[in-house]
């Protein structure tokens, strides 16, 4: 039974995560740094409660807080430009604080064990649970709150103006501009947003694996990040959601039988999808075009 | 200043460029798909792996001298790369460029975990092209780095009479100019986008040999580093700007080795970034980019 409630803890885990990329692509915007601020996020929250002591919804709401505030400031160069630039610039960003992590070597003595972030070797014991007595099923409760919480607030947040706006920014830049809306605070906004949420995924993640090590943090991640609305559809957070369900419950848990060759099935179904389905699983079904004009190109 | 210091520092200067060549090809690659589909293919690194990797397994029973590997790997990375195209463009309509980059993104992960399969993820030693060294004064010069530079230079310019001087490059040019008028010219846009695919995928396999004998080895971990390199070069050159890319491809390589002389190997990485940061916020169009090359 446990295996199914870490299951279940893995899922909302990477919901948060998908959630995070979901906020920030309804702007238009394609981050790869998702992975970067739920790194960051992770080994703060980590800290605050293993080496300072802080109750654990503090530490994550700190994390969360954090991650944003560094969103916020790699926002505006990063947001200088657009497009296929700003992947390249979130990739770089991404791997920077991967390397930065992987550097962090700050070790203090906590009731008489040494603890705190090793350099290449990671962060361990970081264990707010056991220490606390929550049961694997108290943890998969407090995980499923926060994630409803997110959902429920995005929800909210994408019936009201602000969603309007954000989806009007992402269809058309140039015609948000002209009704008046100051695209740049918008996008600032989406990234602000979107790297609190990944903070807030990374702080609870921390605490589910008890170990991290910069490695967790890189350009996979960034990919499976992304890959949830995508392969979702950007119509709903129940996409995202649909998505997470489907690749972390049967495409990496559910394949296991097929062994080693399970990582190559990841990266075929992205493909595939975006062949078959490019605007998402959840996506409507279109009437089919009459004529494909310049498919390729252009 | 200590005298020693400061040759130690041109000295890395010097070999960093010389590394950086191969960085050049790999950001060639990057900024001609851009240049002509404006698009970005994130499998461009993984693809000159990939056709190295290729090469080097099938002729891993029979051993045959260099060439025959850096012929082998540039032939299968343009297969690789029309595999590519036909997985992650051709099918796809542009109105989806989402689609498109989400598509290469999972490319790129599917041909990293076909290395790691096919090789149980260890590093397969690559055959070396020269193994002398020159002593140039105070500088000691890497025979292979050399020789690694002069096939850069040569790729770079048999590429450029391509684009120039052949009705190939006359099309892929009326293409990456305006793919609609190419079009109505008579210009079959899949044909010449699957050529492009195949001659930026002939072009990786041998930046993926030369990176191969430049390290001595070929190891799946090399793959999402060069990613990130090739991007960063791209950028810093200017997106769809082939001298920006070479020129941007040496001085990348010629800065990451001097922070690796006075950062250590693990910082290296970090101003590596900081450096094209300082870009985005100073030129954000690159060295040589147009405004309008943007997206």
């Amino acid at each position: 039974m446990n295996f199914y409630f870490s299951l279940i803890q893995v899922i909302g885990i990477h919901t948060l995560l998908g959630l995070s990329s979901y906020w920030i692509l309804l702007s238009g915007q394609v981050s790869l740094a998702q992975a970067a601020f739920f790194g960051i996020g992770a080994y703060l929250a980590g800290m605050l409660t293993t080496l300072w002591g802080w109750p654990l919804v503090p530490a994550i709401l700190m994390a969360a807080l954090v991650s944003g505030t560094v969103a916020f400031v790699v926002g505006f160069p990063a947001l200088r430009v657009r497009g296929l630039i700003l992947v390249v610039a979130t990739l770089a960003f991404g791997e920077m604080v991967r390397v930065v992590l992987f550097n962090l070597n700050y070790r203090i003595v906590v009731d008489g064990v040494e603890v705190g972030p090793a350099g290449g070797q990671g962060f361990s014991h970081i264990r707010y649970f056991p220490i606390n007595g929550w049961t694997v099923f108290d943890v998969m409760i407090f995980i499923w709150v926060v994630v409803a919480i997110v959902m429920a607030g995005l929800w909210w947040l994408d019936r009201c103006r602000i969603g309007a706006v954000l989806r009007a920014v992402g269809e058309d830049e140039v015609a948000a501009q002209a009704t008046g809306i100051n695209i740049t605070a918008i996008k600032v906004l989406a990234m602000t947003v979107s790297g609190a949420l990944a903070g807030l995924g990374g702080g609870v993640f921390a605490h589910y694996t008890t170990h991290i090590e910069h490695v967790q943090f890189g350009i996979v991640l960034a990919a499976f990040a992304i890959s949830y609305p995508i392969l979702g559809g950007l119509s709903s957070v129940f996409g995202t959601l649909l998505a997470v369900i489907f690749i972390q419950g049967f495409l990496i848990e559910g394949l296991r039988f097929i062994g080693d060759w399970r990582s190559l099935v990841f990266g075929l179904f992205i493909v595939l999808v975006m062949n078959l389905r490019p605007e998402g699983l959840l996506h409507p079904f279109s009437k089919r075009p009459v004529a494909r004009s310049g498919k390729a190109g252009g | 200043m200590d005298p020693y210091f400061l040759i130690d520092t041109a000295q890395s200067l010097m070999s960093g460029m010389l590394y950086g060549s191969t960085y050049a090809l790999i950001g060639l690659g990057f900024t001609l798909i851009f240049g002509v589909m404006h698009k970005i293919d994130l499998t461009y690194a993984a693809t000159s792996i990939g056709g190295a990797y290729a090469s080097i397994l099938v002729l891993q029973s029979v051993s045959a001298p260099a060439i025959v590997v850096f012929l082998l790997a540039a032939c299968a990375g343009g297969l690789i790369g029309l595999l590519v195209y036909f997985a992650c463009f051709h099918f796809i309509s542009s109105k989806h460029p989402l689609a498109m980059l989400m598509a290469t993104l999972g490319m790129l992960l599917f041909i990293e975990e076909v290395i790691i399969q096919a090789t149980d993820g260890v590093p397969i030693s690559f055959p070396v092209l020269v193994e002398h060294s020159i002593m140039l004064g105070e500088f000691y010069i890497r025979g292979d780095l050399i020789a690694v530079f002069l096939v850069a230079c040569v790729c770079m310019a048999g590429l450029l009479w391509l684009l120039h001087r052949t009705r190939l490059g006359l099309g892929t040019r009326a293409v990456a100019q305006q793919p609609t008028a190419a079009m109505l010219c008579g210009i079959n846009l899949a044909v010449v986008n699957s050529q492009l695919f195949i001659i930026t995928g002939l072009l990786g396999g041998v930046a993926g040999a030369m990176i191969g004998s430049a390290v001595g080895a070929l190891s799946p971990l090399l793959t999402l580093p060069l990613t990130v390199k090739g991007l960063v070069v791209t950028v810093i050159g200017g997106l769809g700007s082939i001298p920006g890319a070479i020129i941007a491809g040496l001085f990348v390589g010629g800065l990451e080795n001097v922070f690796q002389h006075l950062r250590g190997v693990s910082e290296r990485d970090l101003y590596v970034m900081l450096l094209l940061f300082i870009f985005l916020v100073v030129r954000p169009n690159g060295l040589f980019g147009s405004v309008s090359a943007r997206d």
